[in-house]
């Protein structure tokens, strides 16, 4: 386990899962019948583990999410999470960040990231003290009265993670979040989720299309087939702690890279 | 153009309107019996503003405008909400709605004089009637706004069916509600107007057919200003509320 360098290792030591999934199988119901959609999943995420999803579109990776999340039931298997199962969305165990336009037009950035704790029905001062931390943590200091339409497309995901994380949950889902954004405005983004990671010690299940985004960020890539969604492969990317934009252009970067793509490549 | 300067040609062109209304007619341009000059028609506005029957009428009318519109809109909202929510109805009554959307709905008026009687069940009745198909319009396409996104992360937060319906869809709704009031404002007084027109007793619309029928240009016109009015206040009571309402909506 000498891979896991720096902050992550040291939590890793402890082997405690934080999502424990069980022969999970999905079948929906489609306009010509029964679609098998997810099929023997077993995903065993150690906590502060940061793992990365591929897979080719239409492959069950945001079904896999929903499901993670409580947003979904599965058909069979079970998901453990924290140790306990999950059946309905628990955003203080299980917190979901998603794709792009997810946030409030009509809340300011602020009121967006205390959003899941007015649903607790928090105490006004307390949420909104807690919501400008998180927006600290991640750079937005000063930027909580700007409604969305104000924001970059770099920072509306900044204030979707802060949202992720105002309840403190120990796993964090994320469904392709970088996806909309720009090459640059992307490449940082990873970059600064990796420093909010490295100091929330949160575990991270992360969906991408980006091969070069999921060896940059990854602990472990799970390299999933089209449907019926099958994990193909688990490569665990054993680059240094913490990651630098110079990793790219390693040979083992590039390495690991060919080896994800050659698994989706070869894969009807 | 600035702000300011827009605002200076604006007045101007009113100006040029109202000073054309009083100059052509007085220098017999245009025939005066047909269209008064403005002062005459201020005095008019005046006289009628006193008279006692003058305000009975209106009193009348604003009842049934506020009791259609009290009629049409909850009950408009409800049925665009249901179709929009829920499928099976949606897809027996959706097109329904559309097809009887188009027709005019002034036809149907003998019909409610025949049911209703000539009075101020069948003013309300003909208005909400009228005024009911745009609010269910545009109370579904209120519905079809919401994003599936904005329910899922309330889902994913764990938010109750209430937290749901109170902080993602009437957020996401309001300000095409609020379009939608001031909009089937503008149906409902018309139907109301359309209503006194054909067939009432009383009335401000009835006041006015009787001063066109008996050529009392002056306090006909003077009638069109007080009714104008009164639909420009609330239309733009109504809009800025709505401005207030979608800052968010760049």
């Amino acid at each position: 386990m000498q891979y896991m360098a720096g902050v992550s290792g040291e939590r890793a030591g402890a082997m405690k899962a934080a999502v424990d999934v069980r022969g999970l199988s999905h079948v929906y119901d489609g306009r010509d019948g029964a679609v098998p959609a997810l099929q023997d999943i077993d995903l065993t995420v150690p906590a502060g583990r940061f793992v990365v999803i591929v897979g080719p579109s239409g492959c069950g990776k945001t079904s896999l999410l929903m499901m993670l999340a409580g947003l979904r039931l599965p058909t069979s298997g079970t998901i453990l999470c924290d140790g306990r199962p999950i059946a309905k969305p628990d955003p203080a165990r299980v917190g979901v960040v998603f794709q792009e336009a997810s946030l409030y037009p009509w809340l300011t950035a602020v009121e967006n990231v205390e959003f899941p704790l007015v649903l607790k029905r928090a105490p006004r001062a307390e949420r909104r003290a807690r919501a400008e931390a998180m927006l600290r943590l991640v750079g937005l200091d000063g930027f909580g009265a700007r409604h969305p339409h104000e924001l970059s497309g770099g920072m509306k995901q900044r204030v979707s993670i802060a949202r992720g994380l105002v309840q403190d949950p120990p796993v964090l889902l994320m469904d392709e979040p970088f996806a909309a954004l720009d090459e640059q405005t992307r490449m940082t983004m990873g970059h600064e989720l990796l420093r909010i990671w490295s100091q929330t010690a949160k575990t991270v299940v992360f969906i991408t299309h980006s091969l070069t985004e999921a060896v940059y960020l990854a602990d472990e890539v799970l390299v999933m087939s089209a449907r019926p969604g099958r994990i193909l492969d688990r490569i665990t990317i054993d680059l240094p702690r913490p990651r630098t934009y110079q990793m790219m252009a390693t040979e083992e970067f590039g390495r690991l890279r060919e080896r994800i793509w050659e698994q989706i490549r070869t894969t009807p | 153009m600035r702000g300011g300067a827009l605002v200076l040609v604006r007045l101007a062109l009113l100006a040029a309107v109202l000073l054309l209304w009083e100059g052509l007619p007085r220098s017999g341009i245009v025939n005066p019996m047909l269209l008064p000059p403005l002062s005459d028609v201020l005095d008019a506005l005046v006289v009628i503003l006193g008279r006692p029957d003058v305000h009975h009428a209106l009193g009348i009318t604003a009842a049934e405008v506020v009791v259609a519109f009290a009629i049409a809109v909850p009950l408009g909202t409800a049925l665009g909400v249901l179709s929009a929510e829920n499928e099976y109805f949606g897809e027996i009554f959706r097109p329904m709605l559309f097809y009887v959307f188009s027709i005019p709905k002034s036809i149907f008026l003998p019909m409610f004089i025949l049911v209703f009687g000539i009075g101020f069940p069948q003013k309300v009745a003909y208005a909400a009637f009228s005024t009911v198909f745009i609010v269910i319009m545009s109370a579904s396409a209120a519905v079809e706004s919401v994003k599936a996104e904005h329910l899922l992360v309330a889902r994913s937060y764990g938010a109750t069916r209430q937290q749901i319906l109170r902080r993602v869809y009437l957020p996401s709704m309001l300000p095409i509600l609020l379009e939608a009031l001031r909009i089937s404002m503008i149906f409902n007084f018309t139907g109301v107007m359309i209503a006194e027109m054909y067939a009432s007793r009383v009335g401000i619309g009835r006041l006015i057919a009787d001063w066109g029928e008996n050529f009392e240009m002056a306090k006909l016109l003077a009638g069109v200003i007080l009714l104008a009015a009164a639909a420009m206040a609330f239309n733009e009571a109504v809009r800025s509320l709505e401005a207030r309402c979608s800052t968010w909506r760049a």
